[in-house]
C-alpha cells in the first residue's frame, strides 16, 4: 500500500490522466459525434482559456504562492488589446500591434504580483485578490462597456486551419512546448525548492525573489495567452471576460496534483487538470443534468482531490 | 605558510544585545578544529559570519593571509567556505540529487539539465561515501522519505559537492548513532588527507578528543582559549568554559522539599525527541531540566503536558497512574506549563486579561459558555501574588509589557491550584527585574509544596534555583546533579558528556 502511495505521490498526474479519460469514455458514450474532427476543435476551444491560465498559476503555485488576479488580467489584457487594435486602425499590423501590446499587459501585471508578494513580502492570497479588484478596474476605465469587435483578420486566423491542423490546436502544443522548455530548466528545481522548504532555498543562496517574480510573470505572460485566445473566440472586447478562470485555474492545478502549499507537481499536470474540468461539463450538459450542477460537481471534486493530495501526503 | 583562515577581533551586536565582542580563530591548512562553547558564548554567530550569512561590526576576517569582506553566503561560497547547517537546509519535495546540487546544477546545451551527468555526479559522490552513506538511499529518491540520519548525510553530501576549502559543521554529529559518527569522522579524515579544513561544532566532548587537532574556547561573546587538543585535557577544557567566577551560586532553599512520597513518578519516555527519560519528582522539589538547548528538554516538558505526547512511557502522579494525550487532559491531572514563547504558545492575543487569565481554570474545571465572574476574585488574588503591574482585569493582554505578560501566564495556572508546574524556558526575554520577581516566586511556590519542572537555556538559573539538575543529552539524561555537584563545572562537563 504505501509503496502504491508513494508511487502516487510523485506521479499524482496519472491519476488525473486516468479520471480523464473516464470521463473522455463516458463523454464519447453520451455524445457519439465526440471524435470527429469538428468536435474536438470546439471542444478544445472551450477549453483552452483554463488550460492556458492553470499552466501559469501552476508555476505561481509551485512556488508556494497563488495568484487569484489572473481572471481580472485576462479581462484587461483583452480591453488593451481590442483598444491598440482599433487605434492602429486594424489590418495586420494593428493586429500584431494589439497581441504585442496585451502580453506586455499580462507580463507587467505578473510582475507587479510578483514585486508586491516577493519583493515588498505581502501575502500572497491578499495581494493578488486586491491587484485582482485594480487589474478589473482598471480594464473598466479602458472599455466601459463590452463591444468594440476586433478585425475579421484576427478571428478568422485563430479559426483557420494552417498545415491542416486548427490554429487552437497550435497554440496548444506551443504551450506545451513552453512548459517543456521551462521543466527541462534549472528554474523549474529553484521554484519547487522556494515554494517546498522556503528557509532551505535560502540557506542555499537561491535568489528567491527573483525565481518568485519569475513564477508570476509567466502567469501573467500565460494569463495573456488565455486572453488573446479568448479574444479570438468572441471577437470583441469584454471589461468583464475571465471572471471565472482564477478559481477555474486553481482548480484545475489542484486536480493536476500540484501540492497548494507549493513544492511539487507539474503544468503537465494541470493541463490534464484543466481538461478534467472542462469534460466534467461536457458530461453534465450532454446527460441532460441543468448547468446549475457543473460548478457544484466541478467543486466537489476539487475538494477530492485536495483531500486525496492530503492523504497521500500523511501516508508517507 | 598563514593560516587558511585567521580570525580576530570579530564584534557582533544585534540592536541592545553583543552576541559576540571579540571572537578569534585560526584554522591552518587540513586541520580540524573544534569550537567549543556553552549556550549564547557566540561560536554560532563567529561561525555565521565566517560563512557570510550575518556581516560582522568590526574586526579581521583572513584567508591565506589576505584581507576579505564575506559579507553574503554566496561570497564565502565563492570563496570556498561552505557551512553546514544545523537545521536542515533541504528541500524535501526534491531528490537527493536535486538537493545536492541545488543552485548548483550542470547544465548542457541551452541551459537544459543534465539529467544524466547529474545523476552521474551523485553516484559518485555517494559511491566516495559509500562507507557513511550506505546503501540506504539512490540519487532519485524523494528526501522526504528519507529518515533523519539520512537527511544528515545527505546535508554533508550538499556541502562536499561545492568542493569546500574549509567546511563548518554546525553540530553535524548531532542526529548520527555512534557507528555513523565513526564513518563520518572518517570523511573528515579524508577530508584532511586532502587538504580541507575544518571547524567542528559538537556537543559530545569524546567525540572532540577523537577528531580535533586544536580546540578553540568561546565564553561570553569572547574567545578565552586554544589549544592543541595532544596538550590538554577534558578537565581543562572545560575550566576554560566555564571561567573562574561564579562556580556555585546556588541560594539555598527556605523550605527543603519533602522526602515524602514522590508527586510526580515518569518511567521510560521516550517520544520522537526524547529517549527513555524516567524521574521523580517530589511535592515542594525544584527539579532541573540542564543541558545544551534543544537536547529534549522542551520535548520532556511537552510530553509531559500533552502537546508532544510520548509514544511509551508510564506516568504515575500521586501514585495512580495516568494518561495525557492532549493539553487538556494534562490541565485536568493538575499539571500546569508556562513556556517563555509568550507570543506563539500562551497568549490569548486581543483578548482582555480576565480571559488571559481565566483559560486554564476553564479547562480545568470543566467551566463551559459562560465566563465565571465570581472567579474574578481569585484570578485578582492570583495577579496580585506576582506583584502584576495592570490597569485592569478588562484591559488587553497586549497592553502589558513582557514580563508582566509572563506573570499572567503564570497567574493563569496559579488560578487553577495546580500542584505541578512546568516552565518552559520561562524567562526567555524577559527583563532581569522581572525574573527576580521570577524566580522569587517560584521559590515561594515550591515551598509551598507544589512541584516545579524547570528548564532554563541559562546554566545560572538553573544552579540558583534547583534542587536537582537532570543533564540532558541528545534527548536522554545523560547525568543527575546534586548536592555538592551542583555547580557549573559540573553541569559543562555534563552537558558535553557522553549518553551513558
Amino acid at each position: 500500500m504505501s509503496a502504491v502511495a508513494g508511487f502516487l505521490r510523485s506521479r499524482l498526474w496519472l491519476v488525473t490522466l486516468s479520471a480523464l479519460m473516464a470521463l473522455f469514455v463516458v463523454n464519447w458514450i453520451l455524445q457519439p459525434n465526440l471524435v470527429t474532427p469538428n468536435v474536438l476543435k470546439s471542444n478544445l476551444s472551450v477549453f483552452l482559456p483554463v488550460i492556458l491560465v492553470a499552466i501559469g498559476q501552476t508555476y505561481v503555485v509551485l512556488g508556494g504562492d497563488i495568484d487569484l488576479s489572473v481572471g481580472s488580467i485576462v479581462a484587461l489584457v483583452n480591453v488593451v488589446t481590442v483598444s491598440v487594435i482599433a487605434a492602429l486602425g486594424g489590418g495586420a499590423g494593428g493586429v500584431l500591434g494589439g497581441i504585442a501590446a496585451g502580453l506586455v499587459v499580462g507580463i507587467a501585471c505578473g510582475l507587479l504580483n510578483g514585486a508586491l508578494v516577493a519583493l515588498l513580502r505581502f501575502q500572497a492570497i491578499v495581494t493578488t485578490f486586491a491587484t485582482g479588484i485594480i487589474f478589473g478596474g482598471l480594464a473598466l476605465m479602458v472599455l466601459p462597456t463590452a463591444g468594440l469587435p476586433v478585425p475579421a483578420e484576427y478571428w478568422r486566423t485563430y479559426g483557420s486551419s494552417p498545415l491542416g491542423l486548427p490554429v487552437v490546436l497550435w497554440v496548444l502544443i506551443a504551450a506545451l512546448v513552453i512548459v517543456a522548455v521551462i521543466a527541462g530548466r534549472p528554474f523549474i528545481k529553484h521554484l519547487a525548492a522556494a515554494g517546498g522548504q522556503r528557509a532551505a532555498a535560502f540557506q542555499t543562496g537561491l535568489k528567491l525573489a527573483q525565481i518568485r517574480i519569475l513564477a508570476y510573470a509567466l502567469c501573467g505572460l500565460f494569463a495573456a495567452f488565455a486572453s488573446l485566445c479568448l479574444t479570438g473566440e468572441t471577437a470583441s472586447g469584454d471589461p468583464l471576460m475571465g471572471r471565472t478562470l482564477a478559481l477555474a485555474s486553481i482548480s484545475a492545478v489542484v486536480l493536476g496534483g500540484t501540492a497548494l502549499a507549493g513544492g511539487s507537481g507539474s503544468a503537465f499536470g494541470s493541463v490534464l487538470g484543466a481538461l478534467v474540468l472542462g469534460m466534467i461539463g461536457n458530461v453534465i450538459f450532454f446527460a441532460g443534468l441543468p448547468f446549475d450542477y457543473q460548478t457544484l460537481i466541478q467543486g466537489l471534486i476539487t475538494l477530492l482531490a485536495l483531500a486525496g493530495g492530503v492523504l497521500v501526503a500523511r501516508r508517507n | 605558510m598563514p593560516p587558511v583562515l585567521e580570525a580576530t577581533g570579530i564584534a557582533k551586536h544585534f540592536g541592545a544585545v553583543v552576541a559576540l565582542s571579540n571572537g578569534s580563530l585560526s584554522v591552518g591548512k587540513g586541520e580540524v578544529h573544534a569550537l567549543l562553547g556553552a549556550n549564547g558564548s557566540g561560536k554560532s554567530t563567529l561561525c555565521k559570519i565566517i560563512a557570510g550569512t550575518v556581516a560582522r561590526d568590526t574586526g579581521s576576517l583572513r584567508l591565506d593571509g589576505s584581507e576579505v569582506s564575506l559579507r553574503t553566503p554566496r561570497e564565502a561560497e565563492a570563496r570556498g567556505i561552505a557551512l553546514f547547517y544545523q537545521e536542515l537546509s533541504l528541500v524535501p519535495q526534491l531528490s537527493v540529487a536535486d538537493n545536492i546540487f541545488l543552485g548548483h546544477e550542470r547544465t548542457g546545451a541551452g541551459g537544459f539539465l543534465d539529467a544524466r551527468q547529474l545523476r552521474a555526479d551523485t553516484d559518485r559522490l555517494i559511491a566516495r561515501f559509500a562507507s557513511v552513506a550506505g546503501t540506504g538511499f539512490t540519487a532519485d529518491a524523494p528526501v522526504s522519505g528519507l529518515a533523519p540520519d539520512q537527511r544528515q548525510i545527505v546535508e554533508i553530501l550538499k556541502v562536499l559537492a561545492r568542493k569546500p576549502r574549509l567546511i563548518i559543521f554546525d553540530e553535524a554529529t548531532a542526529a548520527l548513532d555512534r557507528r555513523q559518527v565513526e564513518l563520518f569522522f572518517a570523511i573528515l579524515r579524508e577530508l584532511k588527507a586532502e587538504g580541507v579544513s575544518t571547524i567542528f561544532i559538537s556537543h559530545r566532548m569524546d567525540e572532540i578528543f577523537e577528531i580535533a587537532d586544536r580546540i578553540t574556547v568561546m565564553r561570553n561573546g569572547a574567545t578565552v582559549a586554544s589549544f592543541a587538543s595532544s596538550e590538554t585535557d577534558r578537565d581543562a577544557v572545560v575550566r576554560s568554559m566555564v571561567g573562574d567566577v561564579g562556580i556555585r551560586d546556588r541560594v539555598e532553599r527556605a523550605v527543603p522539599p519533602s522526602s515524602g512520597a514522590p508527586r510526580l513518578k515518569l518511567k521510560g519516555a521516550s517520544s520522537r525527541r526524547v529517549r527513555d527519560v524516567s524521574l521523580t519528582l517530589r511535592p515542594g522539589e525544584i527539579l532541573g531540566l540542564g543541558g545544551l538547548q534543544g537536547q529534549g528538554q522542551s520535548a520532556l516538558l511537552q510530553g509531559l503536558f500533552g502537546a508532544l505526547p510520548f509514544a511509551s512511557g508510564t506516568l504515575e502522579i500521586d501514585g495512580r497512574p495516568v494518561s495525557i494525550r492532549k493539553p487538556a487532559d494534562a490541565v485536568r491531572t493538575g499539571l500546569a506549563y508556562v513556556s517563555g514563547d509568550r507570543g506563539r504558545d500562551a497568549a490569548l492575543h486581543g483578548r482582555s486579561i480576565f480571559e488571559n487569565i481565566g483559560s486554564a481554570t476553564m479547562v480545568r474545571e470543566k467551566l463551559a459558555l459562560v465566563w465565571p465572574r465570581h472567579l474574578r476574585p481569585r484570578f485578582e488574588a492570583a495577579a496580585a501574588a506576582l506583584n502584576t503591574k495592570y490597569a485592569g482585569m478588562e484591559a488587553p493582554i497586549g497592553s502589558l509589557s513582557g514580563g508582566n505578560q509572563q506573570k499572567i501566564f503564570i497567574a493563569r495556572w496559579l488560578a487553577t491550584d495546580a500542584p505541578v508546574l512546568l516552565l518552559d524556558d520561562p524567562t526567555k526575554g524577559i527583563d532581569l527585574a522581572a525574573k527576580a520577581d521570577f524566580f522569587a516566586l517560584v521559590r515561594n511556590l515550591a515551598d509551598k509544596g507544589t512541584s516545579i519542572i524547570f528548564y532554563a537555556s541559562e546554566d545560572a538559573e538553573l544552579l540558583s534555583l534547583c534542587d536537582r539538575i537532570l543533564v540532558f543529552n541528545s534527548g536522554a539524561v545523560s547525568a543527575e546533579l546534586a548536592g555538592a555537584s551542583l555547580d557549573s563545572f559540573h553541569l559543562t562537563n555534563a552537558a558535553y558528556g557522553e549518553v551513558a
